[in-house]
C-alpha cells in the first residue's frame, strides 16, 4: 500500500492543484455574481447581449471555415505523404510537427511581415496593381482564417497520416482487376474506411481553432470579438474585468467542446466496429 | 502508364506547394531579419546582421530566455518524477487505469489555455500562494496527454512486468529496477515525450502571461513586447526561436529513425 500512495499522491496533487480544482472552481464561479452570491445572470448576459452572442457566432464561424479548409488541404497532404519514400515520410511528419508548434506569436509576426500594412504583399500589390492582394488585410476575418491554416493544415496531416498509411496499394490493384475505376474505388472503398478519421480530424481542427487565443491576440489585440479574446479581456485585470462572467463563458466553452469531442468519439467508435 | 506517372508527380507537387505555403512567411521573416530597411518595397534596401547584435545586446534577451528555460526544466522534472511512474504502473499493472487515462487526449481541446487560466485566476488570483509554482504544476498537467501518448507505444511488446520483478528478485530496489531495467527499454519513447513536454513548456504563452499578469517575462512574452517596439529585433528573435524548434525537430527525427532502424534489424 505504501508504495501505491507514494505513486499516486504526488500525481493527484499536481493534477488537483494545476488542473482539476481550478476547473471546478471556474464552473462554480460561473454561477456567482461579483459579490459571491448565487446567480444565473452571467449566463443570461452571455445569451442575451449582442456582444457575447457575436463572440460565440464569430468563433463558430471562423473555426468552421478554418476547419474545412484545413481538412481539405490536410487530406491531400496526408495522402501525398503516403506516396513518398518511407524515409521522406518520417522526416516530413516531424517537420509538420515543427510547423504546428510555430503557431502563436511567431506565426502572427511572420504573417505581419508578409501581409501587414507595410509588408511585402502590399508592396507587390502596389507595384503590380493586384487589387485583391492590396485590399487583403491580415487583421480581418479572412486574414485570421489564413493564419489559422498555418497550424490547422499540419495538425490535420498529423492526424490523417496514420489512417491513410493503412490503405494498401494492393487494394486498388485488386479493385482494378475486378473492373473498378479510380473514382469508384475512392467512393466505395476508401471513403467509408477513412470517414471516421476524417470526422475525428475535423472535430479536432474545429476545437483547436475554437480555443486559439495566442495567434488571434497577436494579430488583432482585443479588437476581434471571439470567445477566447472576450474571456481574455474579462480576466486580464483591467477596469472592465469580470472574472465570474469569464468563468461562465469558459464553462460553456469547455462543456460544448467536451461533448463535441466525446460524441464524435462515440460515433467514430461505432462506425469502426 | 499515364496513371503511374500521375502517381509519381502529383504527391510531390502537393507536398512542395504545402511546404512553400508553410515556409513562405518564415523565409520572409529571415530576410527581414537581415535587412537594413524593408518597408513597402518588394526587396529590402540592403542586407545587414546588425539586428542580431541589437537583439543579443538587449539586456532583457538572456533573462527572458532563462525564465522560459527554468519553466521548461521544472516541468520536465515533474513529468519525469511524478507522471512517468504512474504511466508505467498503468501500462504494466493496471489496464483499467490505462483505459481512463485514454480520456486525457480530449483535454487540450476541451480545456485550452485560455479556459484553464480563467479557473486559475478565479481560484488563486487573490490568494497569497506561490503563483510561479502553481503555473509549473498547471503546465505539467497540460503536458501530460502528449507525454502519455508518446510513451504508450514504448510499453508495448516487451514484458515489463517480468523484467521489473526479476530485477527486484535479483536484489534491486524498486527504484533501482526501474532506473536500470525499465528506463533503458523505453528510452526512445521517453525522449520524444520529454522533448515535446519541454517544447510545450518553453513556448507556453497565454497561461503564463495572464496568470502572472506579465510579471514573469518569458521568451514568448518578450517576443510579443519586442514585436510592438522593434520589429527588426523581433524578427531576429522569431528566427532564433524557429531554429531552436528546428533543432528539437532534428533530434526527434534522429531518435525516430534510429528506432525504426533497430526495429528492422
Amino acid at each position: 500500500m505504501g508504495s501505491k500512495v507514494k505513486l499516486f499522491f504526488p500525481f493527484s496533487l499536481v493534477m488537483l492543484i494545476g488542473l482539476i480544482l481550478p476547473v471546478i472552481v471556474m464552473v462554480i464561479a460561473g454561477f456567482q455574481g461579483m459579490d459571491g452570491g448565487f446567480t444565473l445572470s452571467n449566463y443570461t448576459t452571455i445569451f442575451t447581449q449582442n456582444y457575447y452572442r457575436m463572440a460565440i457566432f464569430n468563433s463558430l464561424w471562423i473555426s468552421l471555415i478554418a476547419g474545412i479548409i484545413g481538412l481539405v488541404i490536410s487530406i491531400l497532404g496526408a495522402w501525398a505523404i503516403t506516396r513518398l519514400a518511407e524515409r521522406t515520410q518520417n522526416i516530413l511528419i516531424i517537420l509538420f510537427n515543427l510547423a504546428a508548434s510555430f503557431a502563436g506569436i511567431p506565426l502572427a509576426f511572420s504573417l505581419i511581415i508578409v501581409f501587414g500594412n507595410a509588408g511585402i504583399a502590399k508592396a507587390l500589390a502596389h507595384a503590380l496593381h493586384i487589387g485583391f492582394l492590396g485590399n487583403f488585410s491580415i487583421y480581418s476575418l479572412q486574414g485570421l482564417i489564413l493564419a489559422y491554416t498555418f497550424f490547422e493544415v499540419p495538425l490535420g496531416i498529423l492526424f490523417l497520416y496514420a489512417p491513410m498509411k493503412e490503405i494498401k496499394k494492393e487494394w486498388f490493384e485488386a479493385a482494378v482487376v475486378l473492373g473498378a475505376n479510380r473514382s469508384f474505388f475512392i467512393k466505395t472503398i476508401i471513403l467509408p474506411i477513412l470517414l471516421p478519421n476524417i470526422i475525428e480530424t475535423f472535430i479536432i481542427l474545429f476545437a483547436n481553432a475554437m480555443g486559439t487565443y495566442e495567434t488571434m491576440y497577436a494579430l488583432t489585440g482585443n479588437n476581434f470579438i471571439s470567445i477566447p479574446i472576450v474571456i481574455g479581456s474579462l480576466i486580464d485585470g483591467s477596469l472592465n474585468a469580470n472574472v465570474p462572467l469569464a468563468c461562465a463563458l469558459a464553462t460553456i466553452f469547455a462543456a460544448v467542446m467536451a461533448i463535441l469531442v466525446l460524441v464524435g468519439n462515440r460515433i467514430i467508435n461505432r462506425k469502426r466496429k | 502508364m499515364r496513371a503511374h506517372s500521375v502517381d509519381k508527380w502529383l504527391p510531390r507537387l502537393i507536398i512542395i506547394l504545402i511546404a512553400i505555403f508553410l515556409l513562405g512567411p518564415i523565409v520572409a521573416t529571415f530576410i527581414y531579419s537581415i535587412s537594413t530597411v524593408w518597408v513597402k518595397t518588394i526587396l529590402p534596401s540592403g542586407l545587414t546582421f546588425k539586428w542580431y547584435g541589437v537583439l543579443t545586446a538587449d539586456p532583457d534577451f538572456i533573462p527572458s530566455t532563462l525564465r522560459s528555460l527554468i519553466l521548461a526544466v521544472a516541468v520536465v522534472l515533474i513529468t519525469m518524477l511524478v507522471f512517468l511512474p504512474v504511466i508505467f504502473y498503468a501500462n504494466v499493472y493496471n489496464p483499467k487505469l490505462k483505459e481512463k487515462l485514454r480520456y486525457l487526449s480530449i483535454l487540450p481541446y476541451s480545456i485550452p489555455g485560455i479556459v484553464l487560466v480563467t479557473g486559475l485566476v478565479q481560484l488563486y488570483g487573490s490568494l497569497p500562494v506561490p503563483k510561479l509554482l502553481i503555473l509549473i504544476l498547471t503546465i505539467s498537467a497540460i503536458c501530460l496527454p502528449a507525454f502519455y501518448q508518446s510513451l504508450n507505444n514504448a510499453f508495448m511488446g516487451d514484458d515489463f512486468q517480468g523484467m521489473f520483478e526479476q530485477a527486484q528478485l535479483l536484489g534491486d530496489s524498486k527504484l533501482g529496477a526501474f532506473v536500470r531495467v525499465v528506463l533503458p527499454n523505453i528510452r526512445a519513447g521517453l525522449m520524444v515525450g520529454l522533448l515535446l513536454t519541454f517544447t510545450t513548456a518553453f513556448t507556453e504563452y497565454v497561461i503564463t502571461n495572464i496568470f502572472l499578469t506579465g510579471q514573469y517575462e518569458t521568451l514568448k512574452i518578450y517576443m510579443y513586447r519586442l514585436m510592438n517596439t522593434n520589429g527588426n529585433a523581433a524578427s531576429v528573435l522569431t528566427i532564433i526561436f524557429f531554429i531552436f524548434l528546428g533543432i528539437i525537430a532534428f533530434i526527434l527525427i534522429k531518435i525516430v529513425s534510429s528506432q525504426k532502424r533497430s526495429v528492422k534489424e
